[in-house]
This record gives structure tokens, C-alpha cells and sequence, in this order.
């Protein structure tokens, strides 16, 4: 899938990932890659500018953590954050049925 | 190369790509950095050898200038957030010791500015100035701080903060030259008047802020291109 199809929805997909327990930059990638099938695969050094986006937009809180003699920067959702996944499902609900209906529409029985 | 050697090049490339003071970006850096790395041991764990993982690992993050591109419109924003805060902050501190200076130097700031009784003709002009030149100032911080906060970050990116924090950092710039203009005729003029320690000390705080101004909003003007 291309970057362009991902736009605005990456995201949401970022949001949902940090839905379980925070994590970091690189297992959230992995996350996007193992969850979609590879299907999501953008270069893994665009996540840090959309996560730190997200970060300044308060629906996510960043922190450096030292585990295992590795510093990392946790991630985890807000209050804000969880508000701003549950809206960006209903929007992304409503919007695939419309586009699902439109391009694969159901055999309509002939009326004349 | 080693695979440490790899990594920080890919780094080193990306930081070089990008404007502002290295303290803006070092943590961002440091964050890709730290990616990497974790990048560097997946690979290590499916099975490659050191070079081949480190290749792997930068291939994998992206092309060095495209990540940095990625990287500049953040960037952008903290840097013209930064460069608004000083002025906003160094903007009253200069206000406040111009005017204890005028005060001192026992020069009525309600009737007239300090320096406008003894100045030249033409001098209200000068002081219209000043009176634009701030209010641009205060507007291009105010509207900088504004669409750089939380509620904007949430509505994609916008050129109009760093457009804004420039203007308002050379405003800045042009507030303290006229000021120190009208200072050096009323030196010229009448300089008994002046009170010397108070100017003294506003005029030190107000080259410190022109300096600071001037490299705020150069750098704002570099990442805007």
C-alpha cells in the first residue's frame, strides 16, 4: 500500500496500536507491518515525525525509558488520545461501508 | 564499516538535512538513533551478519533525505514556537528597563516619549514606527504560539508559523535599532538628561535581545525553503 493511501489514516492506526500498553517507535512499526499482513509498510523513520506530531497534539505522551541498557522513547496513549481512536473509528466505520457500498455494489433485481 | 559506524552516518546524514540549533533536533536524533538500533538487532535475529544488518536497517528506515524532509515540518514548528517564547519573554524585560530609564532620566513617557521633547524634527515618525514595529512583533509571536499549539497539531502541519515567528524576530530587530537610533539623538541632543546607569542597563538587554531576535528569525526564514 502506497504512503499517499495511508495518509490520514496513519494516524488512527498509530492511536489503535498504543490501544493495549505503550510502546516504542520500532515495535509500533512492527506492530503496523504484523497487523496489516505487510500490507502497511512504510519506511520505519517516518513513524518518529508522526509520533512526535501526535505528542505535541496531547493525544499521546512521550517519555524516554531505559530498559535493558537501551534508552527508548515510550509512548502511550492520553485520555485525549483514547477520545480521538474512538472518534477516528466512527468516522472510518461509516466512510468504508459508504466506499464498500459504492464500489462493490449488490446485484440490484431488475425493476423495468 | 562497523554497524555502529552505518548507523551513526545515517544519522549524521539526517541531522544535516535539517535546520535549527542541534538542541532542537539531538533528541529527535536521538530517538531515530535508538530505532536503528532496534532495527540493527532485528535484523542481527533474523540471521545477518553485522554489515549486511546495518544495511538492512538504514534501507529499511528510509532514504536519508526523504526521512529528514519528513522530520522538517515538525522541526519547523518547535523552532518557531521557540523563537516566539523568547520574544515574548524578552520583549517585556526590554520594555520595562527602556521605560525605568525614561522615568530616570526624569523624561515624561505619557506626554511624550523619552527621547522625543529634545529629538529633531521628524522624530514622531520614528516613533510611529516603533509603535508598528511592535505591535507585529507582539501579533507574529502571539499568532506563532497560537498555530503551534495543541490544537493545531491535531489539524496537520502549517508554513504559517515559522513565516510568522521570522517577522515577528525581525520586527523585533527593528524595534531595538530604532530605539537605539533615537537614543543616539538624543545623546546627540541633550545627553545630560539621560539618566546613566538605568539606560545603560536597558540599552545592554535590549543588544542581547537584537542578537537573539535576529538568529530566531533567521533561523525560522531557513525552515521555511
Amino acid at each position: 500500500m502506497r504512503a499517499e493511501t495511508l495518509k490520514g489514516h496513519l494516524d488512527g492506526m498509530l492511536l489503535a496500536s498504543l490501544e493495549t500498553g505503550p510502546s516504542h517507535g520500532y515495535a509500533i512499526m512492527e506492530m503496523l507491518r504484523a497487523g496489516s499482513d505487510g500490507q502497511v509498510d512504510l519506511p520505519t523513520g517516518t513513524i518518529y515525525p508522526a509520533l512526535r506530531r501526535l505528542e505535541r497534539a496531547g493525544l499521546l505522551a512521550g517519555a524516554w525509558d531505559e530498559a535493558g541498557g537501551r534508552r527508548r522513547r515510550l509512548y502511550s496513549l492520553t485520555p485525549a488520545g483514547r477520545q480521538a481512536l474512538a472518534a477516528e473509528r466512527g468516522t472510518w466505520r461509516i466512510f468504508s461501508a459508504a466506499v464498500t457500498a459504492l464500489l462493490e455494489p449488490e446485484p440490484r433485481p431488475v425493476t423495468s | 564499516m562497523t554497524a555502529g559506524r552505518v548507523i551513526d552516518t545515517y544519522v549524521e546524514e539526517v541531522t544535516a538535512a535539517l535546520p535549527g540549533p542541534p538542541r532542537v533536533r539531538g533528541d529527535m536524533m536521538a530517538e531515530l538513533r535508538s530505532g536503528l538500533l532496534d532495527a540493527l538487532d532485528a535484523h542481527r535475529q533474523d540471521g545477518l551478519p553485522d554489515d549486511a544488518a546495518a544495511a538492512a536497517a538504514t534501507a529499511e528506515f528510509g532514504e536519508p533525505r526523504v526521512i529528514a524532509a519528513t522530520f522538517r515540518p515538525e522541526l519547523a514548528v518547535r523552532l518557531a514556537r521557540r523563537c516566539a517564547l523568547t520574544l515574548v519573554i524578552t520583549g517585556p524585560v526590554v520594555g520595562l528597563l527602556w521605560a525605568v530609564a525614561a522615568v530616570a532620566s526624569h523624561i515624561g513617557i505619557r506626554r511624550a516619549l523619552p527621547w522625543e521633547a529634545a529629538a529633531p524634527a521628524g522624530s514622531t515618525a520614528v516613533v510611529r514606527l516603533l509603535l508598528i514595529a511592535l505591535l507585529v512583533t507582539i501579533l507574529g509571536a502571539v499568532v506563532t504560539i497560537a498555530v503551534t499549539g495543541r490544537l493545531a497539531a491535531r489539524h496537520g502541519r502549517s508554513q504559517v508559523a515559522p513565516a510568522a515567528a521570522a517577522l515577528s524576530g525581525y520586527t523585533a530587530v527593528t524595534v531595538d535599532v530604532v530605539i537605539f537610533t533615537l537614543l543616539a539623538s538624543q545623546l546627540a541632543g541633550a545627553p545630560g538628561g539621560l539618566a546613566p546607569v538605568p539606560v545603560a542597563a536597558a540599552a545592554a538587554a535590549s543588544v542581547t535581545r537584537l542578537v537573539l531576535a535576529w538568529r530566531a528569525a533567521l533561523r525560522c526564514r531557513a525552515v521555511l525553503t
